[in-house]
């Protein structure tokens, strides 16, 4: 059964149950050599594995049972395929015989997967086990990385058959690896940003997947391009490096939105339009054409048409495209950036993370976070403002260093997801954002940090509100707060029950001594931040609106020259 | 907006069980009623041809080539108005195959 020691797997996030009892009692004998992270539900096995597979680039693995156990790790399934994340996920299932009887914990596993990963296959016999284990992993983690769900029945996992020795899979007759790009396209993309005056790059965590982050320095140093990145991309690049403008989307930076409308070409790279990025899709980037590079080839042309799309993998287009163009500079374009940006520290960042009086602001934790790590954190998130400040005010230095759930918007995914990043990358700090609301979706995963002890790092941004939902509900829904203020417990009980190390912070002098010693603590550590109940992510653009209407607060829109 | 016409999409793939309602799935997801279906082996061992008519707009047609395609076991997919005939789709797949090695 233990094909995955031959993947080189060596940690795999489980829940037992009757349908995979062999699987688990095979494990038995394998403690020495793959390690089993017990988690408390199966949501956060599957959350879990996504943040293992994001912190270190190789797949996660989940190891489930039939029934419940398989409904309970469809939402990751889901967000895993949205965010290409590279997920085996095992299913027990019920015996061949048994198979559409409405038998004890059977269920539709391949029925219902379907639609929502990458493949799925049912195993039925022992002998089929070791190809279809390579297979998995060889489509999880090649070209547009994704979710592989294999559903195990009893009958594959009962039978005994020889294991030769493992040989991984590199070649599936019907599933093409990314080829070469077209070179008459990457021809046309360099005339393209030849002759732009004002070009721009937004890239997306397809920089990150296909390892193309120095492809990408070099291309922006040699074209002298300004680049914004999608929420995904973040950490790609360095916060500091000289030609990135900030993140572009609904809650970006005004100079990535207000440079994506006014640029003639931009050059999208591994990112692929999501409506938080463009808003109105029939306004985005108007003076523009449009090269978009991308490994899928649904992607391009989806939902922006494009004037050159590329079909490739980013670091081998990046390098190409590097060589083909001219040595360029565009400084007076790209130095618009700075006078955006001076504007948005002035209405928005300054308020937000320096304020002067008043609760404590959420911008204002993260900031401390991000100057106090000294920018070397993995920064997970969970859903809401929490993440959306998260993304906005941290700062990198590293790649792989932020983890969200981006396409699907999984509330409590965060938990999870930094349990999984830090049992992966174990020398690294993690520090997770998450909301009073979305904590208590996954809040059981304590239990897993209880028992496994990884050192993560839990700032709570706690205001009693599921607050963007409120957020909308003040701007949009004329202060009809239904349903969104929370009744919360008491945290420091629940961390003492679970012998979390827990702090309180009310006050803004107390603030930053509270940070650093959450970062110093060698153990899993909850600071619960009491912030400003009625704050507000901005700048924003709302919903359908083109990307330079920016609100910058309740009244105000952004008006450029100003 | 485009017209909506019926077009023809035909489907080769592997034989492999779900993989009908996962390809019919995606008809679905985008509100596509499908006129007609047939299935059956194809000129190729061991690959079946799966054709569809449905009414919609050419870039949706295509849009659901392209999510066919990229279900694994699909070796390619093809969309072409009712009215054209597909006499180039014959050709087009044997030099995929062969090139492909099987």
């Amino acid at each position: 059964m233990e094909s995955l020691l031959g993947e080189g797997v060596d940690t795999v996030f489980g829940y037992p149950g009757g349908s995979i009892l062999n699987v688990y009692d095979k494990m038995y004998d394998y403690a020495d050599r793959l390690r089993h992270v017990l988690v408390r539900h199966e949501q956060g096995a599957i959350h879990a594995a996504q943040g293992y597979a994001r912190a270190t680039g190789r797949p996660g693995v989940v190891i489930v049972t039939s029934g419940p156990g398989a409904t309970n790790v469809i939402t990751g399934v889901a967000d895993a395929m949205v965010d290409s994340t590279p997920v085996v996920v095992i299913t027990g299932q019920v015996s061949n015989a048994m198979l559409g009887t409405d038998a004890f914990q059977e269920t539709d596993v391949v029925g219902m997967t379907g639609p929502i990963d990458k493949w799925t296959f049912q195993i039925r016999k022992p002998e089929e086990v070791q190809e279809a284990v390579a297979k998995a992993f060889h489509i999880a983690s090649t070209g547009r990385p994704g979710p592989v769900v294999l559903d195990f029945t009893r009958d594959a996992q009962v039978g005994i058959c020889d294991f030769e020795a493992y040989q991984r899979c590199t070649h599936i007759r019907t599933y093409a690896l990314p080829a070469p790009a077209d070179e008459a396209t990457v021809e046309a993309a360099a005339r393209l940003i030849d002759d732009a005056e004002r070009p721009f790059v937004v890239f997306g965590q397809g920089v990150v997947l296909s390892h193309a982050e120095e492809q990408l320095k070099a291309f922006l140093k040699k074209g002298g391009i300004p680049a914004a990145s999608t929420m995904l991309g973040l950490s790609a690049l360095p916060s500091d490096f000289p030609y990135y403008v900030g993140m572009a989307g609904m809650h970006g930076n005004i100079a990535s939105n207000m440079m994506t409308q006014q640029c003639d070409v931009l050059i999208a790279v591994g990112m692929r339009f999501s409506d938080r990025v463009t808003g109105n899709p029939s306004t985005y980037a108007p003076r523009a054409k449009v090269i978009h590079i991308d490994v899928d080839r649904t992607e391009i042309g989806k939902i922006i048409p494009v004037d050159v799309g590329i079909l490739g993998d980013a670091a081998e287009v990046l390098e190409r495209l590097t060589q083909r163009i001219r040595f360029s500079f565009h400084d007076e374009w790209a130095s618009l950036a700075r006078r955006y940006d001076r504007a948005e520290t002035e209405k928005v960042i300054r308020p937000e993370t320096r304020p002067a009086e008043g609760p404590i602001n959420m911008g204002e934790v993260v900031s401390r976070v991000a100057e106090l790590s000294r920018r070397e954190a993995i920064v997970v998130t969970d859903v809401g403002q929490n993440q959306l400040m998260s993304a906005r005010y941290s700062r990198f230095a590293q790649t792989r260093s932020f983890i969200s759930s981006g396409g699907l918007g999984t509330m409590g995914f965060g938990l999870p997801a930094a349990i999984g990043a830090k049992i992966g990358a174990p020398d690294r700090q993690v520090c997770v954002f998450v909301g009073d609301g979305g904590i208590q979706m996954t809040i059981q995963e304590f239990g897993t940090i209880m028992q496994e002890g990884p050192a993560v790092k839990i700032v709570l941004l706690n205001n009693n509100w599921l607050g963007n939902v409120r957020q909308w509900q003040e701007l949009f829904y004329s202060k009809r707060y239904s349903q969104t203020r929370m009744l919360n417990p008491d945290y420091s009980l629940i961390a003492k029950a679970y012998g979390i190390r827990y702090r309180c912070v009310e006050d803004r002098a107390e603030l930053e001594d509270a940070v650093r010693e959450m970062l110093e603590a060698q153990e899993p550590f909850l600071l619960d931040a009491h912030v400003r109940e009625a704050g507000m992510v901005y700048p924003m653009v709302p919903g359908g609106h083109r990307m330079d209407e920016i609100l910058l607060n309740k009244e105000e829109w952004y008006r450029d020259g100003e | 907006m485009e017209n909506s016409k019926m077009y023809i999409i035909s489907v080769y793939s592997e034989n492999q069980v779900g993989l009908l309602s996962s390809i019919s799935n995606i008809f679905t997801r985008r509100g596509i009623n499908i006129e007609s279906l047939t299935v059956f082996p194809s000129e190729f061992p061991g690959i079946h041809h799966f054709t569809f008519r449905a009414i919609t707009t050419e870039h949706a047609a295509r849009q659901v080539v392209g999510f066919i395609e990229k279900k694994v076991e699909v070796v390619r997919a093809f969309c072409f108005p009712d009215s054209a005939t597909s006499a180039a789709e014959h050709g087009i797949l044997e030099e995929y195959l062969q090139k492909r090695n099987q």
